[in-house]
């Protein structure tokens, strides 16, 4: 087996490659103790690609750099990849002369090199190779160009065997530039005049003073719309409507002979927890490939760079932004995409803060308490909670900056790209694999806490029973004094807020179970208008829903989601007594 | 003179850099290096960050690193 690292700067068209080399013989994890994808694919049998983070040089500060050295130390590495853009080689052969220290064969891909003829830049690739010592190949990996050579030398083994020979030694960063400048003086020859790009004619437009806020929210408000109103949220609404209608009924009927007991573990706790992990999958689906499309077409790091001025006061880079947003939509979508950030701190802060936005689940809860205690205020009731929700998220954000994260944070430089049409390809991929892991990592937790709680609200000590009788009413009864300062200690509530944690729309749904037929007259008695109100600040700032724990899980792992699901409880109670004593005054 | 003293689309030659050493050592990395053409291309709507062109590739940069930059006329 011949392991090949595959490097290169950002943005010159390393994922492309990557796929296009390894299809979909790819296996995804995470590099040990960071959050940073750790991608990994095979060529034939023989042939391994690892595919290292996009990064400039390998003597900086980021974790990826160091993952990178570590990797090509003790990776067991027989070839390096590097590839560049070939328009761009006085800035990309600065890694290539880096790479060099570790004394293994390279295979340096001049990729893009379509591009860069059409600019009129001529590349002696000979020269090259033998100035730089190693093996230069002109490519497109869009257009398939040059890549039968690559994969000729990859299956050479006389190519590994060949003595590396480094005799480079450089002082600084001045020294390395020089010696690249004097390399492409004798390599490359390009036009003198400057043409004004594509790129330069986008940006005059996308990053214009008065235009750049609107496009990027109409964009941030298309990807929204896409997600939950035109396409992965019906998709999700007809699954579950599939389930609910047509398959439920259908399990029912060949159950008719079965014990109440049975037919509820089917129905209701596995069939229930089935739906509540697919009906996820179409909205993620339809985010990842939104985001997925910003990201290659050059677009996201124009929209981190306009959004850099206000984000950056919560200690987020202008990217984090948009996983705000969809945190509206849905919070585990959201927290999955905060993986796209720079930052090992920016994924982490971004993650910490996402649940605190109010999801679309929170709503069917804000209007039921706000039409029965708050008539004709309803607008303003929820619109509120909205605000406190950004404002809560902004609060924290700016807490959690000065406190944990610390000193974490990372020089703020980003690459505006050149615009280019994404690869059909690398989105599919990109987005199957979104959902691929949603479906293979989170489904068994999201999928087991669903009958662990179905099994706690439909079974007491004695056997089969009622809510109000089930081992979840007396966990609910035995932690109402928690509520009673914020002046909704019924029991009956309690276990609302227990059973929200499945997904918050079923607040509402177990009170209508518990507080019987007449809900909306039976409340008022549970409630005032004041404890009403803290009760939706609790709803609103409560740890989301199992699906968003275990996707914290997923992507940051346990002690990320214990933190997570404690800060979020102790801000939720503060704020909801908070709430509650301000509205005895009013 | 420092980065932020130049206008959108004016250029200068980089004299040296200051300020926290891991933004240094990319920037140097990114061939920041002094004698280099630097371009202002423009700055972003609120004014921060600005984008600079070097090596014929764009990055944005808040003002507070650019501040530290220090640039002499070409």
């Amino acid at each position: 087996m011949i392991t090949a690292a595959l490097l290169g700067n950002p943005n010159v068209g390393k994922t492309t490659l990557f796929n296009l080399l390894t299809g979909s013989n790819q296996y995804v994890g995470n590099w040990a103790g960071v959050t940073i994808e750790k991608k990994e694919g095979y060529i034939g049998k023989n042939i391994k690609i690892v595919d290292l983070p996009g990064i400039y040089a390998m003597d900086t500060f980021s974790n990826e750099e160091k993952i990178s050295k570590q990797f090509l130390i003790n990776g067991n590495v027989n070839v390096i990849i590097n590839i560049v853009d070939a328009s761009e080689l006085n800035r990309n052969l600065y890694l290539t002369l880096q790479l060099k220290q570790f004394n293994k064969p390279i295979i340096l891909l001049l990729n893009m090199i379509d591009v860069a003829e059409h600019r009129g830049i001529n590349i002696d690739c000979k020269k090259l190779s033998q100035m730089l010592g190693v093996t230069a190949i002109p490519i497109s990996a869009s257009k398939k160009i040059g890549i039968g050579k690559l994969l000729e030398l990859l299956n050479n083994s006389d190519f590994f065997n060949a003595p590396v020979d480094n005799n480079f030694h450089f002082d600084n960063e001045k020294e390395m530039y020089s010696f690249i400048e004097n390399i492409l003086k004798e390599c490359v020859s390009e036009p003198k005049s400057h043409v004004v790009t594509t790129t330069e004619k986008i940006d005059k437009i996308v990053l214009n003073k008065y235009l750049a806020y609107p496009i990027f929210f109409a964009i941030l408000y298309i990807i929204f719309k896409f997600t939950f109103n035109w396409v992965g949220q019906p998709l999700s609404d007809l699954f579950s409507d599939f389930i609910q209608n047509i398959f439920t009924p259908f399990v029912l009927k060949l159950l008719a002979n079965s014990d109440a007991w049975f037919k509820s573990l089917i129905t209701e706790g596995i069939i229930g927890g089935v739906g509540a992990v697919i009906v996820f999958l179409p909205v993620i689906l339809a985010l990842f490939l939104g985001i997925s499309f910003l990201e290659d077409c050059g677009y996201m790091a124009r929209a981190a760079f306009i959004m850099d001025k206000l984000m950056r006061k919560m200690g987020l880079s202008g990217k984090a932004f948009i996983p705000l947003v969809i945190g509206f939509g849905c919070s585990v979508p959201a927290i999955m995409s905060t993986r796209t950030l720079e930052s090992e701190k920016d994924r982490k802060l971004a993650a910490l803060i996402v649940p605190l936005m109010s999801c679309n689940a929170r709503l069917p809860v804000y209007v039921l308490l706000s039409s029965v205690f708050f008539p004709g205020k309803q607008m303003l009731v929820i619109f509120s909670l909205y605000l406190l929700g950004i404002a809560s998220a902004f609060f924290i954000g700016l807490l959690f900056n000065k406190t944990i994260f610390k000193n974490k944070d990372e020089p703020f430089i980003i690459e505006l790209p050149e615009y280019k049409m994404p690869e059909f390809k690398n989105l599919m991929l990109h987005t199957w694999r979104k959902g691929e892991s949603f479906l293979k990592k989170m489904s068994t937790i999201i999928f087991s806490a669903s009958i662990v709680v179905w099994l706690l609200s439909n079974f007491n000590f004695s056997g089969f029973s009622n809510i109000d009788n089930s081992l979840l009413s007396y966990i609910g009864r035995f932690i109402s004094p928690i509520f009673k300062p914020l002046g909704y200690g019924s029991w009956q509530n309690s276990v609302a807020i227990l059973t929200g944690i499945i997904a918050k729309e079923v607040v509402v749904g177990t009170m209508g179970v518990l507080y019987g037929q007449n809900l909306r007259g039976v409340i008022l008695n549970y409630f005032t208008p004041a404890s009403a109100y803290a009760f939706l600040v609790f709803v609103l700032l409560y740890t989301p829903c199992i699906s968003t724990i275990a996707t914290i899980r997923k992507e940051y792992g346990k002690r990320m989601m214990f933190f997570s699901v404690s800060y979020q409880v102790v801000l939720a109670w503060i704020a909801s007594f908070a709430a509650f004593n301000i509205g005895k005054l009013l | 003179m420092s980065l932020n003293d130049l206008k959108s689309g004016e250029s200068a030659l980089i004299e040296h850099i200051e300020g926290d050493m891991r933004l240094v050592k990319r920037l140097m990395a990114l061939g920041y290096i002094s004698g280099t053409k630097v371009t202002v291309k423009g700055s972003a709507p609120l004014g921060d960050p600005i984008i600079i062109k070097v090596r014929g590739s764009e990055f944005a940069l808040r003002r507070k690193d650019a501040k530290n930059i220090y640039v002499m006329e070409a």
